[in-house]
């Protein structure tokens, strides 16, 4: 680092790093021996992607819901895998684009332990199928007709994204919409997937 | 009122500034890390009691009124500032603080 170059720079240069090694697929988020992410490792990802980050890994509020084939939906069956809990509406346009890449993610990583779900905000079970079916999505989507789960989520804006770890506990969020297929979202997709789910007993 | 500079105002007058809301604690964490908040923020969720019985909820917006409330060592209000539905009035500090001194002085 070149001496008494401005902070702001030198803080840039960082970032233009980070990017580089982004970019030749070289970042590797290492363990800790607790099996969780290192959390500093986790940081210039979240901030790259612009999550505001749960430092303390708080727990989200647990929540179970209808989807729209009817099946029963709890965030506690999902325990142990690493969730994007997608809040959104056919009538958002932000929301819209993010849809068909957050069905690819899906797709692409459900088999190593990804769940993608959405939650439908304050709308009819038709209106949410119609969009279903016209964007051709297939991972869960919940309906939050009265919006309850949007209240517990606190949830003031459309799209609202948490990730949540395979403990269960809540790693960041993102309120409007962000590149969910970018190359600092799968390092930090991998580097969750990479975690070690505790102990049932451990819960 | 956020402000780290206005809080210690505050508390050079002996008060402590609660905050209190709608939302689960779960929200509010990372809105108090954001804002780098001195204070403690209290959940008021999912019956709005406090909010309720302080008479600043509003059921159809399902919100608070922004509100202040001036408590004195024996719990009694002594003051309170409210800012009227679907008005977006700043209330700020100084206003506060001018009047709590008014008010403090008084006794």
């Amino acid at each position: 680092m070149t001496p008494g170059l401005p902070a702001v720079l030198r803080a840039w240069s960082l970032v233009g790093l980070a990017a580089r090694l982004l970019a030749c697929g070289l970042l590797v988020v290492g363990l800790t021996e607790t099996g969780r992410a290192d959390q500093a490792a986790l940081a210039p990802l979240l901030k790259t992607l612009d999550l505001r980050d749960y430092t303390a890994r708080t727990a989200p509020p647990k929540f179970s819901g209808s989807t729209l084939d009817a099946r029963p939906l709890s965030l506690a069956e999902c325990r142990g895998s690493v969730i994007i809990l997608n809040f959104w509406a056919s009538w958002c346009l932000e929301c819209r684009p993010e849809m068909p890449v957050l069905e690819r993610l899906q797709r692409e990583f459900s088999s190593r332990g990804l769940v993608v779900i959405g939650v439908n905000t304050r709308e009819t079970k038709e209106a949410a199928r119609r969009y279903a079916k016209e964007l051709g999505l297939t991972f869960p989507l919940v309906l939050d007709r009265d919006g309850k789960i949007n209240a517990l989520y606190g949830v003031v804006g459309l799209p609202t994204t948490f990730v949540i770890g395979r403990d269960g506990r809540a790693i960041g969020f993102a309120v409007g919409p962000r590149e969910w297929e970018s190359a600092s979202a799968r390092a930090l997709i991998a580097a969750l997937l990479a975690e070690s789910a505790p102990p049932l007993a451990a819960q | 009122m956020a402000r780290k500079a206005d809080y210690k105002r505050f508390e050079n007058l002996g008060i402590q500034i609660l905050g209190v809301s709608s939302n689960l604690t779960f929200s509010q964490q990372t809105f108090a890390e954001s804002l780098k908040l001195p204070y403690p923020l209290l959940s008021d969720f999912p019956e709005a009691k406090v909010m309720r019985s302080y008479g600043v909820f509003n059921d159809k917006m399902m919100l608070a009124n922004r509100a202040f409330f001036l408590i004195d060592p024996q719990g009694i209000i002594r003051k309170k500032w409210i800012v009227p539905n679907g008005e977006t009035t700043v209330v700020y500090s100084d206003t506060l603080l001018r009047d709590i001194q008014e008010v403090m002085g008084k006794r």
